[in-house]
């Protein structure tokens, strides 16, 4: 086991350099440069740069040099001085940005996965063990209702309901008072009041899926002989459906952690910039956008670095809840 | 035709004239002081109450600028709600509160007025500018305004070349920068090496904004001349090195962190609160205790409290808001001619009215034929110039104002707007109309009348007569709707062009590489021809789409690019004059030789003048004005004074 870690852990060194020259590579693929983006997204305010500032600009963000030298520069900055540069549209260090916005989304993404867990699990193993009953067809009605429809669609529907005709505000995470206050008992109450509505709009088709996934899996396991056997022998249908059953159902959520913690920062990003959330997403899709380079990198590095560690993660899971799994 | 577009441009004759007699107003002693009446906001009065902060005598300059309200004086209070985008909207701050330059153009459009500089004077030719400022004016922390910060400004700042690799435009005639000396404590003198005569109404437009940017006291702190410890300051805020530490403690005019650093003094109305970084969520701005501006009565501006900016990443969630009456007045991000029949079906239930944006620009889809084509037979085709009059001819405008901008437009070309005193009928109006055949018989005599089996012309090399007009889908749809409808018209006429929608950063690519068959965009100049001449001269390396490379031998006095052909640089030679002259018949004489020879080249293909758009007030918002420009120049609603707004309880 600790040799496998170890061997595990070493891998992903080599991983993230490739992964973070890549990503450098992808992000510059797009024409232009952070400073033709820049002009352009002036130019759509029929704004205009002075024409002296744009070469300047160019220059001095060493956009003019080819791209290894600038991927060397950046690379050698996180790895020698921890420095991740500074984003070229805000002339702020990346790493305050990112920070910044990482609580706001774990604490979303957690809420959002315990929401989809509490729900799915149980609703997943009612309707495998009650087959094709009226509370079975109920559930996979509203599943597939479920998937069906794009969270960011629900995410507008329910904002234009509570704009236009209950009259409320629903973007954010919290109410104007609380914005830019420090952190207190009344933000946390603040956070939670209006942390339901992103986490049932993201919920719902996680939900969905994994109810079926869920349900799938108990159909699976509840004809095997185990079953029977446990049943003859008397035990109890609650607990021998969670002893045995419902636990090896569990596989395919715990192989998902992998990309669970890449999701934290770009799971949710439709839906957080449809109702303007401070989470990390749009912060994410911005950079990209603008070809703010430097930032958008790290964020990419960030999300392939939160992948490998989740595929450790779910390795190591699986092989403790799973004992057919063996490492060696 | 509001009264705006009509004056739209006078002030560029009498701008000399013009200033003299505004500057007499504001400098009028001991204004009419009506009794009991507030003279400043109550939350101000309650701290000089406390001691917390001076009287307000003490605050405002023995001049201040006497700003006269739009309808009536206003009341203090209130809370104003905008929007901005996530991403790169600082000009959306600039706009409402970043207009307090040394000059600040008048509500039209058409004259220079006092802003920080209560007077000036400017010699015969041009070359010198004497600004008075405002005995006793203050920074919003409280430290004296004096010519000492506009020397630093420019001098130890905008001439620096380690925090500008060239000096602002704005600042240059002819490659020489602006010398500024000190006379005074309050006058200031800038320099040029040769005649400027736009010097004035250049430092009105936004970027014009720079001497009066960087408080020396706070700025100068930044800077290795004024402090050996800079690089340790630099360290410590995570800063490769002093110039970018500058710029994310004092900004510039046009970058986001100008608004992201609560600390740094400023002239404006408002000031940060909290700030706009990449993180924020919203933008607050809170009123300038020293503001230098009063009402006729006296009392300080702004009458508003406080200014609200809300980030949304999406902007159709700005119209959501807009329409259910969450911003009080609005206009950036949700002012497209698709919006105005949403807008003006809720405005009972927003309670809001609406607010009509003057166009400014000359073209509502300016056509850009590369006439500098790389390929060669491309290149003879576009420098046709009858070639591009017969595409002219093929387009069928009427169908195109009727079905696009629901008929509010006019067949036009380019040139300042009718009404613009250098409206120009022959540049304005030729080829507009309608005529297939005779479009046929030119493309026929120019040598391209053999056809191929679907009736699409062929060139004398057996090439089908194709090429594609690059537009940007996300920003302009009208546009693409537009070149559909001009694609058929072609095809009626032989002609094959594909529509090629694409990314914005890509446009801008294809244009700077020269790689471009043809593109559209608003052709502007309709109110501002001289200050953004684009169209009628080869000016402009981005801008200037029908010849860049023109653009760039322009730009670099011959180095780069090719050399363009006699009438423009004829053009090129009489704009550097235009701008120099100070005699305003002469300049106007110089302009008209300028649209005289535009009109001959007929270098761009226009389809219908320009079309206002419509912001959002809300009702109880007064002294805003119900139509105002739209303009880079003018950077709306700025010169309309936002600071004189005010909440009718």
């Amino acid at each position: 086991m600790l040799r496998f870690l170890v061997t595990r852990f070493l891998w992903m060194v080599p991983s993230l350099f490739v992964i973070s020259f890549l990503a450098f590579v992808l992000i510059q693929l797009p024409p232009g440069d952070y400073v033709t983006t820049y002009i352009a997204t002036l130019a759509a305010s029929n704004e205009v740069v002075d024409q002296n500032q744009a070469a300047d600009l160019r220059q001095r963000f060493g956009l003019d040099q080819p791209m290894i030298v600038q991927y060397w520069k950046w690379i050698t900055g996180i790895l020698l001085r921890g420095d991740f540069g500074l984003s070229f549209e805000w002339q702020q260090p990346v790493s305050e940005l990112i920070w910044e916005r990482m609580a706001l989304t774990l604490v979303l993404t957690f809420s959002t996965l315990l929401a989809t867990w509490a729900i799915a699990l149980p609703v997943g193993v009612y309707s495998a063990v009650r087959k094709y009953s009226i509370g079975d067809y109920v559930a996979t009605f509203f599943s597939f209702l479920g998937l069906a429809i794009p969270s960011f669609l629900l995410a507008l529907v329910l904002m234009y309901l509570a704009a236009v005709e209950w009259g409320q505000e629903v973007g954010g995470l919290f109410s104007e008072k609380y914005q830019t206050a420090p952190w207190s008992w009344g933000k946390v109450l603040d956070l939670l009041t209006h942390l339901w509505i992103p986490v049932i709009i993201l919920a719902v088709s996680g939900t969905a899926s994994l109810i079926r996934v869920m349900r799938a899996n108990m159909l699976d396991e509840l004809n095997r002989a185990y079953v029977t056997t446990a049943r003859a022998k008397g035990l109890s249908e609650f607990r021998l459906l969670i002893k045995y059953p419902v636990r090896l159902a569990l596989n395919p959520f715990i192989s998902t952690i992998a990309w669970l913690l890449p999701n934290l920062v770009s799971g949710s990003i439709i839906v957080a910039i449809v109702l303007s959330l401070p989470t990390a997403g749009p912060l994410l899709l911005q950079s990209l956008m603008a070809q703010d380079m430097y930032l958008a990198g790290a964020f990419i590095l960030l999300i392939c670095g939160l992948t490998l560690i989740g595929s450790l993660i779910s390795d190591i899971l699986l092989a403790i809840v799973d004992p057919r799994i063996r490492l060696e | 035709m509001s009264e705006v577009s009509k004056n739209g441009g006078i002030g560029r004759r009498s701008i000399l004239k013009g200033a003299a007699g505004a500057a007499a107003l504001s400098s009028v002693p001991g204004v009419v002081f009506a009794q009991g009446a507030p003279k400043e906001a109550p939350d101000l009065a309650k701290l000089v109450a406390e001691g917390k902060l001076p009287p307000l005598a003490q605050r405002l300059p023995s001049a201040p600028l006497v700003v006269k309200p739009l309808e009536k004086t206003g009341v203090y209070g209130g809370s104003l709600r905008r929007g901005l985008r996530g991403s790169a909207d600082h000009n959306g701050i600039l706009r409402m509160v970043g207009n307090q330059g040394l000059v600040r153009w008048n509500l039209g459009f058409t004259e220079v007025e006092p802003g920080v500089a209560q007077r000036w004077d400017v010699n015969a030719n041009a070359t010198e500018f004497t600004f008075h400022l405002r005995p006793g004016m203050k920074w919003s922390d409280g430290k004296p305004f004096t010519a000492d910060d506009i020397v630093f400004a420019i001098e130890d700042c905008c001439k620096n070349s380690e925090l500008y690799r060239s000096v602002p435009s704005v600042l240059v005639i002819n490659g020489k920068p602006a010398t500024v000396t000190k006379v005074s404590d309050t006058v200031v003198k800038f320099t040029f090496e040769s005649p400027y005569a736009m010097f004035l109404e250049n430092l009105a437009t936004p970027l014009g904004q720079q001497p009066t940017l960087f408080p020396k006291h706070y700025c100068s702190q930044f800077m290795p001349k004024y402090n050996p410890n800079v690089a340790d300051l630099a360290k410590a805020a995570n800063m490769s090195d002093w110039p970018s530490l500058f710029r994310a403690r004092c900004g510039d005019i046009e970058i986001p962190s100008r608004w992201g650093n609560v600390d740094k003094p400023t002239i404006d109305p408002w000031v940060v609160r909290e700030a706009y970084t990449g993180g924020a969520t919203r933008v607050v701005m809170e009123r300038n205790p020293y503001f230098w501006q009063v009402d006729t009565n006296g009392a300080q501006l702004p009458y508003i409290d406080r200014l609200t900016f809300s980030i949304s990443q999406d902007v159709e969630s700005l119209m959501l808001d807009a329409v259910s009456g969450r911003l009080d007045i609005q206009d950036r991000h949700i002012d497209s001619l698709q919006n105005k029949p949403t807008l003006s079906q809720n405005m009972q239930r927003g309670g809001y009215r609406l607010l009509e944006l003057i166009a400014s620009g000359a073209q509502q889809c300016q056509i850009y034929f590369n006439i500098t084509h790389k390929d060669p037979a491309m290149r003879a085709m576009f420098s046709n110039k009858e070639f591009r009059q017969a595409l002219s001819l093929g387009i069928d405008r009427k169908e195109i104002i009727d079905l696009v901008y629901l008929g509010q437009s006019e067949p036009y070309q380019t040139g300042p707007r009718p009404g613009h005193p250098w409206y120009h009928e022959k540049l304005a109006r030729q080829f507009t109309e309608h005529n297939a055949k005779q479009a046929n018989d030119i493309l026929d005599r120019l040598g391209y009348n053999r056809k191929d089996a679907q009736g699409f012309r062929l060139r004398p090399d057996g090439q089908k007569v194709f090429f594609a007009i690059d537009v940007i889908p996300t920003l302009y749809p009208d546009l693409v709707d537009t070149l559909e409808l001009v694609r058929r018209h072609w095809v009626a006429i032989g002609v094959d062009m594909k529509v090629n929608t694409i990314e914005r950063a890509l446009y801008y690519t294809r244009g700077d590489n020269n790689d471009h068959d043809a593109a559209v965009w608003p052709g502007p100049g309709g109110l501002d021809p001289i200050l953004d001449p684009r169209d009628y001269l080869a000016q402009h390396p981005q801008g200037s789409r029908y010849a860049i490379p023109w653009t760039l031998w322009y730009v670099s006095n011959g180095k780069d690019g090719q050399e363009p052909p006699e009438s423009q640089k004829r053009r090129m030679k009489l704009f550097d004059d235009a701008r120099a002259t100070a005699d305003l018949a002469k300049r106007g004489a110089m302009v008209k030789e300028i649209m005289d020879l535009c009109a001959d080249a007929f270098e761009t293909v226009g389809v219908c003048l320009a079309v206002n758009n419509f912001g959002v007030v809300r009702n109880n918002l007064q002294n805003v004005p119900k139509a105002y420009p739209n303009s880079w120049s003018w950077p709306n609603p700025g010169p309309a004074m936002p600071q004189q707004f005010f909440f009718q309880s």
